[in-house]
């Protein structure tokens, strides 16, 4: 199984759910949710076939880190396109998760930075926690731009259209809250067990301190945004848009991080 | 085609004060019924129709307007009569709510049939009317399924309940508060009870009226003075009193939604004067929608609907193609019989002429009969594959069925 071919599958199913978004046709969404499920069990086959070739978790390098985004973050996916009501938020995840496997894809394979995965407990243990928050933040990332898309629809009384599928706002802000939490609890969980892998493999903090303050930084608007949900009441389009700039933050720190300073430690903001 | 006759009394040509006078039963025409006629009379709101076959229009008219009081020339005012493949369309249109005062409304497919059930039952319709009603009824029915026509609300109260169920998915598990306890808040909140709202808080300034709309809708009634409590309780606000001056006010929704921590509320405006200050739709999470909001959606839909029908105008065009060729074929049917009957008299004649008796007659009718059922086989079969109304006018005409053979059976 190449990532190319896992591409492909990505790009149909989207490519399906964005047609079920329009014509809303029962059996147009049963061969999406087909060809997604197909999708996502070859993912599990190329990153299987890539742990074997790396000899451990496959997120030795920051392309390897965003593969196991996608995939953690479709798995969450398949759950909701499985659900009546919540199928066409395919058709907005799925689009985005073939850009980012078809940016990443000739970079998969590169060799990481192995030898810094020596710590067996903490090492794991973080780039899994730390992934898999980021993973919940990307689905919570669609969830809100649907959210914001569908307001606007209400909010314009044009709800007939292609909006007529959308989930209610009120089951949106929940998927969006319940993301949101999950995936804080997971990344302050992996910014702690980062510490301690740190710790352990006697890395001074000035090493990590670019990618330290990045993840902090990322941290808090992530913090702000779930406190002014349940402190404030700030329920709805203020979450979504704060979620939207909490993943913007996230991906451009990423990006920028891991071109700015590459061996940092490693693997970036990503592990 | 030309059998099928209708009579319609409507809301285009006539004022509700007549259409309420002509509304007829099947019985009214019962006894004016030939053995071989066929009737069905559809009466509802917007109009009275009667369709026939086997009988005059006159006959039909002259019932009309003792049962009415309408005279001859004010039943032809405000009536329209059509025959034939333009009476079948009629009823095509009717059926699939394309004549209804609201476009592609599906309540009128319900009367029909209930007027069809009522001609069954009296026995007043056979093979023709049925066949049309049938063929009515599938014409609906691929309308509805080819077409966006009945897609989307084109009432205020529905328009807000859809509007509802995008931002709180199900209104079952929804309270709504009706502010105000006259008629338009009254449909507005029954239009929402009937979509599955079972929690209905009624507030009024006079308490007697809230009472009164609660037990019709069976809600409940709460005093004006819990107007803020019930706003910061309930999801769904339909506002329609008679106040000059806004009663739901900026002030008070900035420390409704605060107590609300957020929860998003909609608010369905339908007074003139306006109840709810237009300011409120600043308030983070509210959703208010006037009544001119309302109308300007619904007439977008008005609009999607008219042009839906042009599609429905084309299925109904094909539905009525294809009952115009079952009455064909039936006619096809009989000219195929009346050819039989010619051949047969030929046959008799034949023989009757030759002199001849006994076994010599029998073997020459045998002949004869056979090689005259050879010879117009083809006809037979050709008639059957192609029975357009032009072929079967040919057919009747090279073989004089309507002529020579029609009078020498009379004779």
């Amino acid at each position: 199984m190449t990532i190319n071919a896992v591409f492909l599958l990505y790009t149909l199913a989207g490519i399906g759910f964005i047609t079920h978004l329009f014509t809303r046709k029962p059996a147009v969404a049963a061969a999406s949710r087909a060809l997604f499920v197909l999708s996502v069990g070859a993912h599990l086959i190329f990153i299987l076939a890539l742990a074997r070739q790396t000899g451990g978790l496959p997120v030795l390098s920051p392309a390897q880190g965003a593969n196991m985004m996608v995939f953690l973050a479709s798995l969450v996916f398949v759950f909701f396109a499985f659900r009546r009501s919540t199928t066409v938020l395919g058709a907005f995840f799925l689009p985005v998760a073939g850009f980012v496997l078809g940016l990443i894809a000739p970079a998969l394979t590169q060799a990481g930075a192995s030898s810094l995965a020596s710590s067996r407990v903490w090492y794991p243990l973080h780039t899994l926690t730390v992934i898999g928050g980021e993973a919940l933040f990307a689905v919570a990332f669609v969830v809100a731009v649907v959210y914001l898309l569908h307001d606007s629809s209400i909010r314009r009384g044009n709800i007939h259209s292609a909006a007529t599928s959308l989930p209610p706002l009120r089951m949106l802000d929940r998927i969006l809250t319940v993301c949101l939490s999950l995936g804080f609890v997971a990344i302050t969980a992996g910014m702690t067990f980062g510490a301690l892998w740190a710790s352990s493999m006697g890395v001074s903090f000035s090493h990590l301190a670019a990618k330290a303050s990045a993840g902090a930084l990322t941290w808090l608007v992530f913090a702000f945004s779930i406190h002014q949900r349940f402190a404030i009441g700030w329920a709805g389009r203020r979450t979504a848009v704060t979620t939207i700039l909490g993943f913007a933050l996230m991906t451009i720190l990423f990006i920028v991080l891991n071109l700015v300073f590459p061996d940092a430690h490693g693997l970036g903001l990503m592990a | 085609m030309n059998r099928i006759s209708c009579i319609s009394i409507n809301y285009r040509l006539a004022p509700v004060e007549i259409r309420e006078r002509v509304v007829v039963s099947l019985k009214d025409f019962e006894d004016l019924m030939p053995r071989d006629a066929e009737l069905y009379a559809l009466t509802t709101c917007n109009r009275t129709e009667v369709y026939w076959t086997g009988m005059d229009e006159g006959t039909v008219a002259a019932r009309l307007c003792e049962r009415s009081g309408l005279s001859g020339e004010e039943l032809r005012k405000f009536s329209e009569v059509h025959h034939g493949r333009d009476a079948v369309k009629h009823l095509f249109r009717v059926s699939c709510g394309l004549d209804s005062l609201v476009i592609g409304e599906a309540q009128i497919l319900g009367q029909v049939k209930d007027a069809y059930r009522a001609s069954l039952e009296a026995k007043t319709t056979s093979i023709f009317l049925n066949k049309a009603l049938h063929s009515a009824f599938r014409a609906a029915k691929r309308v509805r399924t080819e077409t966006d026509i009945g897609k989307y609300p084109v009432s205020v109260a529905s328009e807000a309940v859809e509007l509802a169920c995008h931002i709180f998915g199900d209104i079952h598990q929804s309270t709504v508060l009706v502010v105000g306890a006259g008629d338009m808040a009254g449909i507005a909140a029954s239009r929402l009870k009937e979509r599955g709202a079972h929690d209905l808080v009624i507030v009024n300034r006079t308490h007697a009226a809230a009472c009164t709309l609660a037990e019709e809708l069976g809600g409940t009634p709460r005093p004006f003075e819990s107007l803020k409590d019930e706003l910061v309780r309930c999801d769904i606000v339909i506002a329609s009193t008679g106040s000059p001056v806004p009663i739901i006010t900026k002030p008070l929704m900035d420390e409704v939604m605060k107590a609300r921590r957020g929860s998003p509320l909609i608010l369905i405006d339908i007074a003139v004067p306006r109840d709810v200050d237009p300011a409120v739709a600043k308030c983070y999470n509210c959703y208010l929608y006037d009544i001119d909001a309302l109308k300007a959606i619904v007439d977008r839909h008005l609009t999607n609907r008219e042009e839906q029908a042009e599609k429905a105008l084309g299925i109904i065009a094909q539905e009525v193609d294809s009952f115009e060729r079952w009455v064909h074929s039936l006619n096809a049917q009989a000219t195929i019989k009346d050819l039989f009957g010619m051949l047969d008299a030929y046959v008799e004649d034949e023989v009757r002429q030759s002199a001849l008796c006994g076994e010599e007659a029998a073997r020459l009718e045998q002949n004869l009969r056979s090689a005259l059922r050879r010879l117009i086989h083809r006809v037979v079969s050709f008639l059957k594959e192609h029975p357009s109304l032009a072929n079967i006018e040919h057919t009747r005409r090279i073989f004089r069925l309507d002529g020579d053979y029609q009078d020498r059976h009379k004779g």
